[in-house]
Order: C-alpha cells, then structure tokens, then sequence
C-alpha cells in the first residue's frame, strides 16, 4: 500500500518541480507586463491575472483538457490529462508569483534607480544587478508561502484523473475499507511541506547578510 | 584639451522646470568652470534640488539649455540628446545623493567596484587598485567588506562619495550631503568635500551648512522662487549680500 503511495507521490513531486521549473521563470515577463507602460498589455495582463486567480485551478484544468478538443476538434489522447493539468498549474502559479514579483519589485525605493542611472547602468543592467537581487530577498518569506500551497494543490490534479498520490490515495481507500492511506498521505505531504519550509529558511538566512 | 579650458565643464542656460501649475525653475543660468567649487545655498521649496537633478539629468528641462563642454544635453524646449549622447553626457558627472543610495545587498568595496567594472568594461583588478586607494581617501578602510547597513551614516555617505568617484567624473555635485547626517557625523563628510575641493575635480554642492559654503566655495549662488537671486564670492553673498531676500534668508538662517 505505502508502495503503490509512494508511485503516487512521484507523481506529486512531478507536477511539483514542473510547475516551480514553468511557473517561476514564466512569471517574470509576467510581472514585467503587469508594470508596462503600454496600457493595452497592461490591461491584458491584469485580465489574465485576474482570471487565474479568480477562477478555481480545477476548472482551469478542465478547461484547458477539453479546449483543443471543443475549439480546434483535436482529439484526446492519453497523455492530454498530464499536460493539461501541468500547464493548468504553471499559467496558474505564474499568475501568483507574477503578482508577489510586482510587489518586490515595486517596494525598491527609487533613489535605487535614480543612483544606478548617474552611475550610467542601463534598464537591464539596473534590473539585473541592483533590483533583482533585492527584490528576490523581500520575496522570499511571500514565494514559500505560496511554494508551500502548491504542494497541497497538486492533489487537485486527481479531479482530472491524474494519479498523483492523492488520487492513489482515494483509490486505496474505496478498495481497502480504510482511512489509513489518507492519513499516510498527509503526513507524506506534510513532510514534503518541512522540507520546503527548511529550503526556504535556508534561503532566507542566506541572504540575512544585509537589511536596509 | 587645450580648447576645452575656457569652455565651462557645465553650462545651463535659462532652465525652466514645472511641476504641473508648479513652476520649479524659472530661467535658471548655472555654469561652472573646470576646477571651480560652487555651493548653491536658499530657502526650501527655492528650485536648489530640482535644478541638481536637471543638471544631473534625472529630471528633464521643459526649456532652456544644458551642456556638457561638447556634449549637448537640450538646446532647449525640452529636446534631449539621444540615448547615445546623455550617455556620454552623464560621464561627465557624478551625484552623491542626500539619502546616500547605496546598494544595501553590495559590500562597500562592490559598491565602489561595480559601476566601473560593469559601465566603463574596465578590467576588474586594476579597478580594485583604484576602488581600494578611494576607499582609503575618505577614510573608510578596513571597512571594504561591509555592507551598507553596517556602516555609520558618515560613513555611508563618504562610502558614496568614493562610488561616484569610482568613475572619474569631472563634476561632482552633491545633493544636501549632510541633511539626512547626525550633527556630529557632518564633519566627516564635509572634511572629504573639503579635501576634494582642493583638488581640481569640479564640484556643485547644495548645502545648508553656510559655514562650510563659506569656507569651501569659490563661488556661492543663491536661489529662490526658482531663479538665481544673487550670485558671487562667498564673503560678498554671505557676508555683504546685495539683495534683500539674501539678506533675509541669511539672518533668519543664523538667527
């Protein structure tokens, strides 16, 4: 039982590293429309974010199964389950962490800027070497939180029939008349989340070496 | 570079600068010869800062002039340069900044080292060379692995001074460089403008500190109502001022 678990659980930890590997560098142009000085993909931007975080993951999932499907006559195969839900899960996440982006980024005062342009940087030299390494301080307690939630909602994806650990779960529940697989889950999930909850203190002691 | 001696480092002529209905500067001419110390001195709300960051071209000019011995910034009405040329006309100067700025995540020796090595694409040893004997001029090493927040406000200050020099500019300007200090951790940093008065690096100061103008400028200019009120050596605009809003600035000021 703890085998066929633990199967599941590779599963989570797939959709897990896919979603942070897709959502997290996603997020950055994201962000950066988010705060153009073009209206129109201003306005663009703010309507998808406002759609992905305003509609449930579950739905958003079903949508993007049966989309190719009901739009284009593309017809389902086997494998349009995993990739629906793993990109469900990054447009979703990217959403989010474009958000927590804009508000790090927002919070560098700007006389950072104003002290980067005398010295003669340009944008991209401005945002590479003097925004960025200060936003990704000011974002991390915000970004585990957030990493910490995506560990749980991978257990969304069993709602559209991908057999992640929690599906497993359920599956071993009917057939064994028992709760115990739900309760090795969660410790399973719990664990996972202690490991996430250490990474990210790691990463906040790191970059302790400086306030402002 | 012979030519270039009596063409004025910064030349800005008939500077206007609007907030909204707020006009800022109201035809302010500024220039400053090579080697020259200038401290612009005047109440709040008088134009000082805004016309620092229109010379230092943080702020654009809605008309009048503004260049850089050959570098054109504006020949007015609010025309810039190209990227290209504010580019060339921004490595004329450097500006050390009332709230310091320095980059918190960077040690002391980073902040100094950056600009030259990722601007100018100098090689990185010989920067440090450089970087290291600045940190010694205003009398900060042993301090070069520090962080900002480490750092004293004096200290973070003149840690400022030695980043803007890091790029050889020939005009310094220094926005109220003491205004945000605890008063007895002005001396520090007025002792390393003084030093660096003395040499021929050009320098523009908006201060407070009427002493220090008196003391260090060649030149004081006096601002208010956003135009140039009075202008002159130190001991005729400070001592015997010709207008009357100098005269009233100046005893409310010691007074």
């Amino acid at each position: 039982m703890t085998g066929m678990l633990f199967e599941g659980f590779g599963v989570t930890l797939q959709i897990f590293f896919f979603t942070l590997f897709g959502s997290i560098p996603l997020a950055v142009p994201v962000a950066l429309c988010r705060m153009s000085k073009i209206g129109i993909i201003r306005t663009i931007t703010r309507a998808y974010i406002s759609i992905m975080r305003g509609t449930p993951l579950m739905l958003q999932m079903f949508a993007i199964y049966f989309a190719p499907y009901y739009v284009f006559g593309i017809e389902l195969t086997t494998d349009s389950k995993w990739q629906a839900c793993i990109v469900a899960f990054i447009i979703n996440y990217a959403a989010y962490f474009a958000e927590i982006y804009r508000s790090g980024i927002q919070s560098i005062p700007r006389g950072q800027y104003e002290a980067a342009e005398v010295l003669g940087y340009t944008r991209a030299q401005t945002f590479v070497r003097i925004v960025f390494p200060q936003v990704v301080k000011r974002i991390l307690p915000a970004m585990g939180n957030e990493i910490i939630t995506l560990v749980k909602d991978t257990s969304l994806a069993f709602a559209i029939g991908v057999a992640e650990m929690f599906s497993t779960a359920k599956a071993l529940v009917a057939s064994q008349v028992s709760m115990v697989p739900f309760a090795i889950s969660a410790v399973f999930y719990w664990v996972f989340n202690f490991v996430v909850e250490v990474a990210i203190n790691w990463g906040e002691k790191r970059l302790a070496y400086y306030h402002d | 570079m012979s030519e270039q001696n009596n063409i004025p480092a910064v030349s800005l002529v008939g500077a206007k600068k609007s907030f909204g209905e707020n006009e800022v500067l109201r035809g302010v001419t500024l220039e400053v010869n090579r080697g020259e110390t200038v401290a612009v001195i005047g109440p709040s709300g008088g134009g000082k800062s805004t016309l620092l960051r229109c010379m230092t071209l943080l702020e654009r000019l809605d008309d009048g002039t503004l260049r850089y011995e050959d570098d054109v910034v504006t020949e007015g009405y609010g025309v810039y340069a190209d990227k290209r040329a504010l580019a060339k006309a921004r490595s004329h100067f450097g500006l050390v900044f009332q709230n310091y700025n320095l980059f918190p995540h960077m040690t002391l020796l980073q902040n100094v080292m950056d600009a030259p090595v990722q601007v100018q694409k100098r090689p990185r040893a010989e920067v440090e060379k450089e970087a290291c004997a600045l940190i010694e001029k205003v009398g900060l090493t042993g301090n070069e692995y520090k962080v900002p927040c480490q750092l004293s406000g004096g200290q973070q200050q003149r840690a400022s001074i030695a980043r803007a020099l890091a790029l050889n500019p020939e005009i310094l300007y220094f926005d109220e460089p003491t205004s945000a200090l605890d008063p007895e951790l002005t001396g520090e940093v007025l002792k390393v403008i003084r030093q660096l008065a003395a040499e021929d690096i050009t320098i523009v100061v908006v201060t407070h500190e009427m002493a220090f103008a008196r003391e260090v400028a060649d030149r004081v200019v006096f601002m208010d109502g956003g135009v140039v009120v009075e202008e002159g050596k130190p001991e005729e605009v400070l001592v015997n001022p010709t207008q009357e809003r100098t005269r009233a600035f100046l005893e409310r000021y010691s007074g």
